[in-house]
C-alpha cells in the first residue's frame, strides 16, 4: 500500500439491526492532509468515525491505518496506535477539573497511569499547562469540567484528543457551540497543528465557512453512501453534492 | 508558604484522628478498647472496599469474601503451622489478592447492577466453600484458638498493634488514590467510555484495582482472627459484605476518610445500641434511611456543602455560565 495513505477504508459498512447506515464506503486520507466529510444530518458522518475508532463494531468491510488492518480493534488499542478523536457531543470528565481532565489524557499517553506512588499532582505539570494554554483553557484550570460552557467543553474535547499525541485526529463537529470568534481560533489551531507537526486531520462540520475555509479535500456522504469527493472547488460544482444539499448553497 | 499551608490543611484531619486514636485507650475501659480495635479494623476494610465504590464507581457486594480469605489465611497459618502473626499479614494479602484476581477477572467484565450481583454471588461462593470444607476450615464450627503472641495478648497491646498496621495500610491506600493510577480510577468512575478513547485498557485497570482492594480487605481480615481469637464462615457472608457499604455511604464515599468515619459511627452505634436493646438492625436501618434521605454524600458530604472544609476552587474567569453556546445547525 501507498506509504502516503494514513487512513483507508475498504467497503466499510454498518447497519443497526436492519437499518443500513453506511454502505460500502471506500475512503482514503493522505498523510498530512486536512480533509472534511460533509453531508446532511443523519448521513452517517459520526458513524464513520465510530467505526474507525472502534466505538461501534464494523458490520462489513475493513479499516486500515498506515497500511495495517485495525478493523474492530479495541478502542484503547486504536487510540494507542495513533488515532484519537474529539466527540460531537462533548465527552469529558465532568467531575474532574479542566486541568485534571487534560492531565489524565497526558499521563495515559506517557504510560504513567500504572504509577501507584507518586502523587499525580506532581506529574506532567508543564505539559498540562502548555496544552491548556494552546487550547485556550488556561482561565478554567480549576473549574469542574461539567460546568464549562458548550464551546469550552468542545475545546476540552480537542485538548483530550491532542494530549494523546495522535498521528490522525478525528474531529466531529469541533466548533459546534462556539462563537464565530472561537470557531476561527479553534480552526486556526487545527491548521497550525497540521502545518507544524504534520498532523493528519479529518473533520465533519455543518458550518460552510469552516468547511471551505480549512479542508483541502471534501467527501460528501449521503444516506450512508459516499456520493462525491474532491477539492472544495470540485465538490462545489458537483451536481450530486448539490442535490444532497437541496436548496442549500454550497 | 502557600504550599506548606495547603499541606497542613490537608493533613490536619487525619493527624487529629490519629492523635485521638493514640490516647483514647488510655482513658477508657477495656470494653471500649475492644470497640476501638474493631472500628479501625473495619475502617480499613471499608476503605479498601471504597477503592471500588467511591473511586472506581462500582458497587461490590462481595468484599467480605476477601476479608474472610485474609482472616482464614492468618487463622490457618497460625493454628496449623504456628506462623508468627507478622508473617501472616502479607500472606493474607497475597491469598486475598489471588482470590480477587480470579473472581475479579469475571466481575470487571460487567458494570452497575450486574457487577454488584456477580461480586455478591462470588462472595456467597467463597462463603459456601469455607462452610462446607469441614476438614480444612472447620466448617460452621470455625477455627478456634487463634491466639496472638504473648506481647499482644492485652487489649491495649493488640489495639496499638492494629493501629500501626491500619495506619500503614491507610497511608498506602492514600498514596494509591492520589497517584496517576488513583486518578485513572476517578476517570473511569467519571466517564468510563472516554477513558478507553485516551488509550487505557479499562477492564485491565479495573481488575488491578479489584485486586488491590481485595489485598487490603485481606489485611483487615488478617487482623480480625487474633483479635477475636477465632474466625467463622459468616465473616464471608453477604451481610458482612454489606457493612463496608453502610460505612462508606454513612461517612461519605467521595472523601478518603469517609469509610473510616463511617466505621466509627457504625461500630460505635452497634456496640452502644446492642448494650440495651436487641433491636440493633432496626436502629442501623433507621440510621441508614436518615443518611440516604438527608445527607447524600454521607457525613463528609454535608460537612463539605456547608463549607467547613475547603473544596476545589471554582474559578470562572471570563466565562459566562448563562451562555450554553448551543448553536443552530
Ligand atoms: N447507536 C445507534 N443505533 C441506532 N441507530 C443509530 C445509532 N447511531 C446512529 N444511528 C443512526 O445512523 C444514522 C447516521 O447517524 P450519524 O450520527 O452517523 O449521522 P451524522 O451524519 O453524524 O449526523 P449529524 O450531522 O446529525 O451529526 C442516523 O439515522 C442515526 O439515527
Ligand atoms: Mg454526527
Amino acid at each position: 500500500m501507498n506509504d502516503d495513505v494514513i487512513l483507508k477504508t475498504d467497503h466499510l459498512s454498518k447497519s443497526f439491526f436492519k437499518y443500513q447506515v453506511l454502505t460500502d464506503v471506500n475512503y482514503q486520507l493522505n498523510r498530512g492532509q486536512i480533509a472534511a466529510i460533509i453531508g446532511p444530518n443523519g448521513a452517517g458522518k459520526s458513524t464513520f468515525f465510530n467505526l474507525v475508532t472502534g466505538y461501534h463494531a464494523v458490520s462489513g468491510g475493513n479499516v486500515y491505518f498506515r497500511g495495517k488492518e485495525i478493523t474492530n480493534w479495541a478502542r484503547h488499542k486504536i487510540a494507542r496506535i495513533g488515532i484519537t478523536r474529539a466527540f460531537q457531543v462533548s465527552n469529558i470528565y465532568p467531575k474532574l477539573t479542566t486541568y485534571e481532565n487534560v492531565r489524565q489524557s497526558i499521563l495515559a499517553q506517557q504510560k504513567r497511569t500504572l504509577n501507584f506512588f507518586t502523587p499525580a499532582e506532581r506529574l506532567a505539570k508543564n505539559e498540562t499547562l502548555s496544552l491548556l494554554e494552546t487550547t485556550g483553557l488556561s482561565g478554567f484550570r480549576n473549574t469542574e469540567a461539567g460546568i464549562l460552557s458548550q464551546g469550552d467543553k468542545k475545546k476540552l474535547e480537542l485538548a483530550l484528543a491532542l494530549a494523546s499525541k495522535p498521528d490522525l485526529l478525528l474531529l466531529d463537529e469541533p466548533t459546534a457551540g462556539m462563537s464565530s470568534e472561537e470557531t476561527h481560533e479553534t480552526m486556526q489551531l487545527v491548521k497550525r497543528l497540521n502545518k507544524d507537526i504534520g498532523l493528519s486531520i479529518l473533520f465533519t462540520e455543518h458550518d460552510i465557512s469552516v468547511i471551505f475555509g480549512y479542508a483541502q479535500k471534501l467527501s460528501v456522504l449521503h444516506q450512508g453512501v459516499l456520493v462525491a469527493e474532491g477539492t472544495p472547488e470540485e465538490v462545489r460544482q458537483n451536481k450530486e453534492a448539490q442535490a444532497c444539499y437541496l436548496g442549500e448553497e454550497i | 508558604m502557600d504550599k506548606k499551608n495547603g499541606f497542613l490543611k490537608r493533613f490536619r484531619l487525619p493527624a487529629g484522628l490519629f492523635f485521638v486514636a493514640l490516647i483514647l485507650p488510655l482513658v477508657v475501659t477495656e470494653f471500649w478498647v475492644h470497640v476501638f480495635t474493631e472500628i479501625i479494623i473495619l475502617g480499613l476494610f471499608a476503605s479498601a472496599f471504597n477503592l471500588i465504590f467511591g473511586y472506581m464507581g462500582q458497587l461490590s457486594f462481595g468484599q467480605a469474601a476477601y476479608y474472610g480469605i485474609g482472616a482464614y489465611t492468618t487463622g490457618l497459618l497460625m493454628v496449623k503451622l504456628q506462623w508468627p502473626l507478622i508473617a501472616c499479614l502479607p500472606a493474607s494479602m497475597i491469598t486475598a489478592g489471588l482470590g480477587a484476581l480470579i473472581l475479579g477477572y469475571f466481575c470487571v467484565k460487567l458494570r452497575g447492577i450486574y457487577f454488584a450481583i456477580l461480586t455478591m454471588a462470588f462472595g456467597q461462593l467463597v462463603f459456601f466453600i469455607i462452610f462446607q470444607w469441614y476438614s480444612f476450615t472447620g466448617g460452621d464450627n470455625g477455627l478456634q484458638g487463634i491466639n496472638p503472641p504473648v506481647w499482644l495478648f492485652k487489649a491495649n497491646a493488640y489495639y496499638y498493634f492494629s493501629l500501626a498496621v491500619v495506619t500503614v495500610g491507610m497511608i498506602l491506600l492514600y498514596f494509591i488514590t492520589e497517584s496517576p493510577f488513583g486518578y485513572t480510577m476517578k476517570a473511569i468512575r467519571d466517564n468510563t467510555e472516554r477513558t478507553e478513547f485516551i488509550g487505557i485498557n479499562v477492564q485491565r485497570y479495573m481488575l488491578i484495582n479489584f485486586v488491590i482492594s481485595g489485598m487490603f480487605c485481606g489485611l483487615a481480615g488478617a487482623l480480625w482472627g487474633p483479635f477475636n481469637r477465632s474466625v467463622a464462615p459468616d465473616l464471608c457472608s453477604w451481610q458482612n459484605s454489606g457493612h463496608p457499604v453502610f460505612m462508606a455511604v454513612m461517612g461519605g464515599p467521595y472523601h478518603f476518610l469517609g469509610p473510616m468515619i463511617g466505621s466509627v459511627i457504625f461500630t460505635f452505634l452497634n456496640a452502644f445500641v446492642t448494650g440495651f436493646t436487641e433491636y440493633w438492625p432496626l436502629v442501623s436501618g433507621l440510621v441508614m434511611i436518615i443518611v440516604v434521605l438527608l445527607m447524600p454524600g454521607g457525613l463528609f458530604g454535608i460537612i463539605k456543602s456547608k463549607g467547613y472544609f475547603e473544596t476545589k476552587a471554582v474559578v470562572l474567569e471570563g466565562n459566562n455560565p448563562g451562555d450554553t453556546g448551543d448553536k443552530k445547525k
